[in-house]
């Protein structure tokens, strides 16, 4: 099987497509934005005025311009969330797959690191570990990847545990291949779609985790970013004022990314679960015969030997796994 | 791997019934299956009709003044009142001072003593005990009793938090019902501190054996309000004194105190009329809270909190430059910091740097004769460049350096007036081409660096204390100017100045009214002359009130006191003249 | 049971390592968090009251080892230290007023979520391709994309304050008294009913599709085939045999959405003011109150791992495979 059919695949699915675009949008809006738009520090008008045209979404009840604030505040807020995302894909890749490659005591250890880390509730240890070091972006991007790496190691580690039995990886060790190589050329390729789904996952739970910990002010409150725009929106009362337009964009822009990554994660999985593809496929041939399916008529069952079993985005999607 | 196959097949795949079932048509089913989820989404709509259906809510008595002030999310009954952390209203409310200190009028109130008297030179102050006066267990509040509340700091130092006892020697009872508090040397200034000292009753405090750690649930107090009769996570009631020593007073029967943990959810209380009395700070109150019922409900935010200031280390080059602090102050654009930042709801300082609270003593003239409190940027170029800065593109360069000045302005990251402050002074003096950037920080880091003066620029509130002597000490006293490094109780810019020194001495020393205010006048036109801090604005009290059920709170047209239910001693004065509407209606029934 | 065992040993782990955490955090981070923590106490406590103090915080010139002991003696009597912000009254003392508000939210939020997004994902799967299985999955996402307490802020907003249907705050009514009657009970009900809502909202979606997927799965497998040859009815297929040994994976991940939930019932709590942790949290934050912070977190992180174990208990009695392998 060609490993990378599926990213072309994603392409042609349409939730995956969907979710592109939107991401695509807002990231270049977020890239590009700023050039537009004025200085979203600046007060440039009386607080808590209303959308007109020279304000396309208002301005806050500090006077500053939404649209300006929710377009620049995209830019950290985005660059935070994709670095943890990529930094807790990075670091959970490699922990796990040692841990699931090497096995035995390192294994052993690791694996009830791991099981600790995902025990422990995250966002009171977040709040914490904000309360005792200075505020930053760097900061945000630790305390996020402290408290998301557990995740992705333990299905990397299961991930491996799999692998580990195919007889590509058996043959590499058996010739005396070095255990770096093994896992860079080996096991970490064919684990790509995988590492993907859990890397749109962190990302989603670290834009969300940052918002949160900044509405609490536990963030840099001098810099613009979509936690300190509702952060600001709640100091300043938007409820009460009825000034809706300070707290929806920003909600919208992070609902909008939460989403579309979900999408390209429905996506993925779709193309990449032989099950639900399967399905998907058989159900469209009988839409075009012109039966409609039902529980019953969908009983078909490739029993792939090219794939592993079970697809990426499944596992990740089953949060618990458990390993005996 | 293994676990994600699922279980095995259950057992009861062998004894499965009949097969009749097979030609069951998917029709059938299908509408089965709906009517499962459709009696879910019935259920579900049910529930959710039966938990909105509105609960009849206790009619609110018309005689419970409701009062949102400290922002808890569960109160936790402490009624201590040597605790810095005791519920609101126990220093007055449940117990209660000799005299109280009315930061509107300037005056002192008599209250537990009748009258107060110094001695020739200001080292002896006699109060006259009000006679009369009970506990609430009915026991008689007596000089011994007044002896005890001052001894009992002594014998406790670490309830003394305003330090009485560094300047006091001995309290003791005197004839006529007096009780004489001796000082170490002639110290006037201290007068509100000793007056405004809480009175406990002797016979129970005596008996406690570590006062610092006891929570007090119980309190027994001459004040008008004593009697804990709710107390949960969630809200608590401060109910009537039935000893009260003031006649008739109070006409309501009891305090009521819902927990808010935050600014937002008061708020919101507050404009539904759930809240009386409100001691927060509301934006554009007059759209939210005002506009809803304008005849019944009224706020009222004097400006006599202390003044916020811009301090700079004026021990650190360039700030130790008198033309470069007010290079800074000229840059700054007060209206708008005011209108940004405070909602307008206070006014630009001048450069004689008094809140409303020293009006008695503001001269007119200075704020005249020094303009460097008002906006000229190009003014302060031309400071700038007079104080030997150079400048270019990059920005203005200290006499020898080669890096452009690049200024940090330290605040602390949740107190949101001031971020946003600084925010906008970040960019005036960016405008005059000073590179000045924001930085918020936890208060205990923020406070370690003032303390330790290890900072450029912060903002910081100043210390009055309610005397100009305590103001200016920690403005310009020398004494209190510590090296950078050291960590410094006040005056965290580091400023001191010797005329200053003996203004202040001798306004410690004890004067007349009139001299006094000829020193303090002195005190303002060193302060402009030399600019230790650059102020920016007084802080308001925050006060709203809504007269739907009680009446009789203080308002710009009837000051009797501040309307801010956070002033402490000074609430007392409210609460003695609060009456529900209900008892206006029949003519008073008590 | 030995499986229940096995988890308790991690939980066991769990719970040493985050009392390191707590133990090693103030001692650790840059500043001097140990500093300023006695800073705020001095003047409020005498030096042998602070002493004694240290000493039940294990903050000594000892070793670390040494004052870990300490540390660890002092939390075995139950002693937490006092709080810096409600001083003099005890740690112990502040949290227990709210822990059973936020354990009660979180639990009844959970439960509701997890029930009803499983129900949904065992249906949706079942007539998979239908209408519900297109639209259902991405509007749950889209609503499980915006942050909690964003979905909370809009709903207290509507419903609370617009409608006036809920009530704003708090988990019961101020004028009424705790207590098993009626009137109380209800009245939680109604007070928890918007929190929880913005809760399960949010979480919904995840149950549902994870049920989704594995069903679908499971309808794969050939026992079902077979059940379906034999002529069981749809239902008893759907219910009895697929949903039964789908709900077991989904099973596993509700503990560590326990966790989870927690964590977003603290911002819930604090939009509708519920006197839970969450605001003490915050709040011992803002006012570098390190005791009640530790203590918050201990508790919190305590209270979600003897939720696990309870699972993991009901996980062996419903799964007969963890029964069998010792």
């Amino acid at each position: 099987m060609n490993r990378t059919s599926w990213l072309l695949d994603i392409w042609y699915n349409p939730k995956a497509r969907c979710g592109f675009l939107i991401l695509g949008g807002l990231a270049s809006l977020a890239i590009f934005g700023p050039l537009f738009v004025s200085d979203p520090s600046l007060s440039v008008a009386r607080p808590h005025l209303s959308p007109s045209w020279t304000h396309l979404l208002g301005t806050t009840g500090q006077g500053q311009d939404v649209w300006a604030q929710t377009v620049v505040g995209a830019g950290l807020t985005l660059t935070i969330g994709f670095t943890v995302g990529l930094l807790v894909t990075v670091i959970g890749a490699i922990i796990g797959v040692i841990s699931g490659y090497l096995g035995g005591l390192t294994d052993e250890l690791i694996t009830a690191l791991v099981n600790v880390f995902l025990v422990i509730p995250g966002l009171p240890l977040a709040i914490i570990l904000a309360a005792y070091l200075p505020t930053g972006p760097l900061s945000m991007v630790a305390i996020l990847t402290v408290t998301g790496w557990a995740w992705t190691a333990r299905v990397v580690r299961a991930q491996t545990m799999t692998l580990r039995g195919k007889d590509f990886v058996r043959s590499a060790s058996l010739i005396g291949e070095p255990l770096w190589r093994i896992i860079l050329v080996e096991l970490l390729p064919h684990m790509a779609s995988l590492l993907l789904s859990t890397f749109i996952g962190t990302t989603i739970y670290a834009i969300g985790a940052q918002v949160g910990l900044e509405f609490l002010g536990l963030g840099d409150m001098g810099s613009v970013t979509w936690g300190t725009n509702l952060y600001w929106a709640a100091n300043d009362q938007a409820l009460l004022t009825r000034a809706w337009w300070t707290y929806v964009p920003t909600g919208v822009g992070i609902a909008l990314v939460g989403f579309s990554l979900a999408l390209i994660n429905f996506g993925l999985d779709e193309v990449t679960n032989p099950r639900l593809s399967v399905d998907r496929i058989w159900r469209s041939r009988l839409h075009q015969l012109g039966v409609t399916p039902t529980s019953l008529t969908a009983k078909v069952e490739l029993r792939s030997s090219t794939a592993t079993s079970n697809s990426a985005a499944e596992i990740a999607n089953k949060r618990g796994v458990r390993d005996e | 791997m293994n676990s994600l196959h699922l279980a095995a097949p259950p057992s009861s795949l062998s004894h499965q019934r009949d097969q009749s079932q097979r030609d069951q048509s998917q029709r059938d089913q299908s509408q089965r299956d709906q009517s499962s989820l459709g009696w879910l989404l019935i259920i579900t709509l049910c529930c959710l009709c039966a938990l909105s259906c509105r609960r009849d809510r206790a009619e609110q008595r018309e005689d419970v003044l409701v009062v949102s002030v400290e922002q808890h999310s569960s109160w936790i009954r402490n009624f201590n009142p040597f605790s810095p952390n005791a519920r609101r209203f126990t220093r007055a409310g449940v117990y209660e001072p000799l005299m109280i200190h009315n930061s509107v009028t300037g005056e002192l109130t008599p209250w537990l003593a009748t009258a107060y008297e110094w001695n020739q030179d200001y080292t002896e102050l006699s109060f006259t005990i009000r006679r009369g006066v009970k506990f609430s267990d009915g026991t008689p509040l007596t000089p011994r009793d007044v002896v005890f509340s001052f001894m009992y700091l002594q014998r406790y130092p670490a309830l003394d938090i305003s330090g009485l006892w560094s300047i006091i020697s001995s309290v003791e009872e005197s004839a006529n019902h007096q009780v004489t508090v001796i000082l170490n040397e002639p110290f006037q200034p201290k007068l509100h501190d000793i007056a405004q000292h809480i009175i406990v009753p002797s016979a129970i405090w005596s008996k406690i054996t570590d006062p610092v750690a006891f929570t007090n649930p119980h309190p027994v107090g001459s004040g008008p309000f004593t009697e804990v009769n709710v107390f949960r996570s969630q809200v608590f009631e401060l109910s009537r004194n039935p000893h009260y020593w003031r006649k008739g007073r109070p006409a309501i029967r009891s305090l009521r105190f819902p927990a808010f943990p935050s600014n937002d959810q008061a708020n919101l209380a507050l404009v539904t009329g759930e809240i009386d009395w409100a001691g927060n700070f509301v934006p554009a109150i007059d759209r939210t809270f005002i506009a809803p019922d304008p005849n019944q409900r009224h706020y009222w935010f004097p400006l006599v909190g202390s003044m916020v200031n811009l301090i700079s280390n004026t021990q650190t080059p360039p700030f130790d430059q008198l033309k470069v602090r007010r290079a800074l102050s000229e840059a700054i654009d007060r209206e708008r910091v005011v209108e940004i930042a405070m909602y307008s709801y206070t006014r630009p300082a001048d450069s004689t740097g008094l809140s409303d609270g020293f009006q008695k003593y503001h001269d007119e003239s200075i704020s005249h004769d020094y303009q460097w409190a008002d906006y000229n940027p190009t003014h302060a170029i031309k400071l700038l460049r007079d104080a030997g800065l150079r400048r270019d593109h990059r920005g203005w360069y200290l006499p020898e350096s080669q890096d452009p000045i690049s200024l940090t302005i330290d605040v602390v990251s949740g107190w949101s007036d001031w971020v946003r402050a600084a925010q906008v002074i970040s960019h005036q003096l960016r405008e005059i081409g000073i590179d000045a950037r924001v930085r918020t920080s936890e208060f205990s880091s923020w406070f370690d660096r003032l303390r330790s003066g290890r900072f450029e620029l912060a903002i910081a509130w100043a210390d009055d204390r309610g005397s100009p002597y305590e103001y200016y000490r920690w403005l310009m006293g020398s004494e209190t100017v510590k090296p950078v490094g050291e960590s410094a109780a006040g005056n965290f810019h580091r400023f001191g100045d010797r005329a200053a020194d003996l203004l202040l001495a001798q306004l410690k020393r004890g004067t007349s009214k009139a001299q006094e205010q000829a020193l303090v006048n002195l005190l303002q036109r060193r302060y402009a002359q030399l600019t230790p801090v650059i102020p920016l604005f007084p802080n308001p009290q925050w006060g709203a009130a809504n007269r739907q059920r009680i009446t009789g709170f203080p308002s710009q047209a009837d000051p009797y006191a501040p309307l801010s239910p956070n002033r402490e001693p000074e609430c007392l004065l409210v609460f003695d003249r609060l009456k529900p509407r209900a008892s206006l209606a029949h003519g008073g029934e008590r | 049971m030995a499986f229940v065992f096995k988890r308790l040993a991690l939980y066991l782990i769990a719970l040493v390592v985050s009392l390191i955490l707590n133990f090693l955090l103030p001692r650790m981070m840059p500043g001097d968090p140990v500093g300023t923590m006695f800073a705020r106490f001095r003047g409020r406590l005498s030096p042998e009251a602070m002493d004694a103090l240290q000493q039940s915080l294990g903050f000594t010139g000892e070793s670390l080892l040494d004052q870990f002991w300490s540390y660890l003696s002092a939390l075995s009597s139950g002693d937490l230290g006092l709080s810096v912000a409600h001083f003099p009254t005890p740690v112990t003392e502040v949290i227990s007023a709210g822990l059973w508000w936020t354990l009660w939210l979180a639990g009844i939020s959970v439960l509701i979520s997890f029930t009803l997004g499983t129900a949904l994902g065992i249906f949706i799967a079942w007539r998979r391709g239908g209408v519900l299985d297109q639209t259902l999955p991405p509007l749950f996402a889209l609503l499980g994309a915006f942050p909690y307490f964003w979905l909370a802020m809009l709903l207290l907003w509507v419903f609370g304050f617009q409608l006036g249907w809920f009530p704003l705050r708090h988990a019961y009514g101020d004028d009424l008294e705790p207590g098993w009657t009626w009137l109380f009970i209800s009245d939680m009900f109604r007070h928890a009913a918007l929190p929880a809502l913005s809760i399960v909202l949010a979480t919904l979606g995840g149950w549902m599709l994870s049920m989704r997927n594995t069903m679908i799965s499971v309808l794969g497998e050939d026992y079902i085939t077979l059940a379906q040859a034999k002529g069981l009815s749809s239902r008893q297929v759907m219910l009895r045999y697929a949903a039964r040994n789908a709900i077991l994976p989904n099973l596993t991940g509700f503990g560590m959405a326990i966790g989870f939930v927690v964590s977003g019932s603290l911002l819930t709590e604090i939009v509708f003011s519920y006197p839970g942790q969450g605001y003490l949290l915050v709040q011992a934050v803002r006012a570098q109150d390190y005791p009640l912070m530790q203590g918050l977190f201990l508790t919190i992180t305590l209270s979600v791992l003897f939720a696990n174990w309870l699972l993991d208990i009901l996980y062996a009695v419903l799964d007969p495979r963890t029964r069998r392998s010792t």
